[in-house]
Parts: structure tokens; C-alpha cells; sequence
């Protein structure tokens, strides 16, 4: 008998499908991390991620043949509803800053500093968490995902392009754009060159 | 290299295979004569470390237990609704497809029946009607066992058209002389006749008909006829 845990994605669908739960698990494991993730790098909200990973897996309970391996990787299909369920949440969502991270149960945070730090210091990291945090939340949906997908999951140009339904020129534009805006939150763009000024003024007109 | 050129390079610069040895350098020599984008250029890397360190703060988030355990619940709750749906959709074709043959089935038996029922009504009404009274010149009626004529002949039907003609044999009755006979006109079911050994329709043996029977001197019915 094969590991599940080593099986290939279609071959777990197939078996999602027919009412194996175990392969189900497996597949959730595989992927939940990473889309967990990417909706919480979006929306930055813990229970906005939560709720939007339930989504996505619930579709893929509901209709697991609706994913065709022949046009992309399971990954790619999980992202692209992922994305879809973030754009609505942002939609019917008032922008809003989490400043805090709860953990499972709300009582306290839920990052953990590993090294031996002093108060200065957690406030300090605690003060730059909020500033970039609120830098990335603060930009315009379609730059923000460009970022969050080319620069924190590194993902290539093509596959962020595939996420976000866009030709790769688009996205290298809105990463560029996310990136002068993304400076200019941080106030950290020293210097403001033509190009970059207006990409600053157009990313904040939106 | 132009500034224009830079900023479009530097997306790429921390990107393996995007950008060639040789635009590296080039972009490296553009950054050591402009001012501007090395501002730039340090920029983004005061950003990138942000970027870094924002990454680095979500990089083990992951969704929490709860999740998976209200997703599994709801995989197996989907299981047991689909799983008798699906049960009960080929109850109900297996059903439909059993009603069908028994229909057909039911069809085919009514048709055979009916078939076998005018098998049995058609010849019956030459072979009844065969063994015929047939009346003689003195114009007494005689009765013979046996066919005497064509089933197609009229005057061998089984319903008798005059007073003497048209009686048919009961089955173990042998030739008859009518001279000590007496005909007895009754009222009978039809079904009654089975009982003298002839064949009755069973879809008509309750229907009240009249019979003459052509009693012989024991008492014993020896023929019976329609007469209408």
C-alpha cells in the first residue's frame, strides 16, 4: 500500500472525490499552510485567514472534480480561489489594521520572540511588526497581492500572473508600483525619481 | 544604462535568472554614476529587509486546528448525505426498472392469454358445434357424436337456430335417439356448462343464460343448445 502523504495531488482528488476523507487530510495539510498565508498576509486578519481557508477547502469537498490538472497545478486552483475569496472579503470588509495577533484561544499573541529580548526591544519589534504590516495592508488590493506574491511566497512571475488571472507585464507593474508605494509607507523612499513619484501619486489616489 | 532602465532592472536584480551577467553589471555601473538610483537601490533594500521581516513573522502561521477538525466533520457529514442519496437514487431506478418488466410482463401473459383464449374460443366453436343434432326426414331430432359438417357452416353453430337442430353432444354422451327425449328449456350461468364437460369462457361464466338440454329417459342431459 502507497503513502498518502507521498501521492500525487489528482491522484488524493480522485480519491476526495469517491469519499475518502484520510486523503482529504492529506491534501488540506499539503496546502492549508500556504493559503493560510497568503489570505492572512492579504487581508490581515487571523479569523478573515481562517474563515477564507474553510472556504477554499470547503469548495474543494463540494466539487473536487472541478479542478482540471491539465490547466495547472492544485496549488495554483487552491491560490486562485483563495485570491477570490480575499477580493471579496476586502470587499464587504472596511480597510482595517490588526494590530495584534491573537492566539487560538484570544488570549494573547501569537508570535512568539525565540530570542531573550528585553521590553525596549518587544516594543521596538513590536512597533516595526505594525508599521510594515500596516504598510502592506495599506496598499491597493492589486499591488498588494503583486508583493505578497512575487516577494514574501517568491513566486515567479507566471505563476503569480496565473493567481492573478493577469498577463506577466501586469503584474511586473503592479509590483513595481507596490514596491514605490510600499517605500513611501515605510518612509524610506529617500529619494523620489519621475517614474516613481508618479507611481506614488497614482497609488494614492486609489 | 538609463535611470528608466534601472528601475525596470531593479525589480529583477534579486531574481535568479531574470537578469544577465551582463545587465548586472551594467546596472552596477549606472548605480556608481547616479545618485538618484543608488538612493533608490538603498531604498529598496531598507524596504526589502521590512518585507523580510514581515515575511519572516507570518512564514509559520498556519490555520488553526479547529479548521481542519470542522472540515473533516463537515467531509463527513457531505459522506453520509451523498452516500444514501446515492442509495436511494438506484433504489428508485432499481424499482422503476423492476415495475417495468413486471409491467411488460403482465402485458405479455394478458396478450397470451387473450391469444390462447381466441385459440381456444375459435376452434371450439367448430368443434362444439360439429357434433350437431342434425334433423331427419321425419323430423326427428338426431344427435350425433361426431363432426358432421364444416365449423364454417351456420347450421352447425353453437347457437341452435330452430326447436329440433343445434343441440351439441355433452362429452360422454353416445349417439342419441331424440324419439324418448324431451327438451328442457332452463336458465343457467354459464359457467354451469363446465360442469356437462364442455369448455366455458372464463371471462363469461357468470353471465345467466338459457340452455335447452335434450333430456333422455333416464333423466340424464344427453345435449345441450343456445337457443339464442
Amino acid at each position: 500500500m502507497r503513502n498518502a502523504e507521498t501521492e500525487a495531488d489528482d491522484v488524493l482528488l480522485r480519491r476526495v472525490a469517491r469519499g475518502d476523507e484520510e486523503s482529504f487530510a492529506v491534501l488540506y495539510r499539503r496546502y492549508q499552510a500556504a493559503m493560510y498565508r497568503f489570505a492572512l498576509r492579504m487581508t490581515g486578519h487571523p479569523w478573515a485567514a481562517e474563515e477564507i481557508v474553510q472556504e477554499v477547502f470547503m469548495t474543494l469537498i463540494g466539487t473536487p472534480k472541478k479542478f482540471d490538472a491539465t490547466r495547472g497545478t492544485l496549488g495554483g486552483f487552491l491560490y486562485g480561489i483563495t485570491r477570490n475569496k480575499v477580493l471579496k472579503h476586502l470587499e464587504r470588509s472596511p480597510r482595517e489594521i490588526s494590530l495584534e495577533e491573537k492566539a487560538e484561544d484570544g488570549s494573547g499573541a501569537g508570535i512568539v520572540l525565540q530570542d531573550g529580548v528585553t521590553p525596549a526591544t518587544i516594543a521596538e519589534t513590536a512597533e516595526r511588526r505594525r508599521r510594515v504590516r500596516a504598510a502592506v495592508l495599506d496598499l491597493p488590493a492589486d499591488f498588494r497581492e503583486a508583493v505578497i506574491l512575487c516577494d514574501l511566497e517568491e513566486m515567479s512571475y507566471e505563476d503569480a500572473a496565473r493567481v492573478a488571472e493577469c498577463p506577466i507585464g501586469t503584474i511586473r507593474s503592479r509590483l513595481h508600483r507596490g514596491r514605490v508605494l510600499l517605500m513611501a509607507q515605510l518612509e524610506i523612499l529617500r529619494e523620489s525619481p519621475r517614474r516613481m513619484s508618479a507611481a506614488v501619486s497614482e497609488g494614492s489616489v486609489r | 544604462m538609463k535611470c528608466e532602465e534601472f528601475e525596470s532592472t531593479i525589480l529583477d536584480l534579486d531574481r535568479a535568472g531574470r537578469v544577465s551577467e551582463l545587465e548586472k553589471s551594467a546596472a552596477q555601473a549606472h548605480l556608481n554614476s547616479c545618485g538618484r538610483c543608488a538612493s533608490l537601490q538603498e531604498s529598496w533594500q531598507g524596504a526589502r529587509g521590512e518585507l523580510a521581516f514581515f515575511a519572516q513573522e507570518t512564514q509559520m502561521a498556519r490555520a488553526p486546528a479547529r479548521v481542519e477538525m470542522r472540515l473533516r466533520q463537515e467531509f463527513r457529514l457531505q459522506r453520509r448525505t451523498t452516500a444514501p442519496r446515492k442509495i436511494a437514487g438506484v433504489t428508485v431506478w432499481a424499482l422503476a426498472a423492476a415495475a417495468a418488466v413486471v409491467a411488460v410482463i403482465s402485458w405479455m401473459n394478458w396478450k397470451n392469454e387473450h391469444v390462447s383464449i381466441a385459440r381456444r374460443d375459435a376452434p371450439r366453436a367448430g368443434a362444439v358445434a360439429q357434433p350437431s343434432v342434425q334433423e331427419n326426414a321425419a323430423g326427428k331430432v338426431k344427435v350425433a357424436p361426431y363432426p358432421l359438417a364444416d365449423a364454417s357452416d351456420e347450421s352447425n353453430a353453437l347457437l341452435a337456430d330452430n326447436e329440433l337442430g343445434g343441440f351439441t353432444v355433452l362429452p360422454g354422451a353416445g349417439p342419441l335417439d331424440t324419439d324418448e327425449g324431451s327438451i328442457l328449456r332452463v336458465q343457467m350461468q354459464r359457467g354451469t356448462l363446465s360442469a356437462y364437460g364442455l369448455p366455458v369462457n372464463e371471462e363469461r361464466a357468470a353471465e345467466w343464460i338459457q340452455v335447452d338440454l335434450l333430456v333422455g329417459d333416464d333423466g340424464i342431459p344427453q345435449a345441450v343448445r343456445l337457443p339464442n
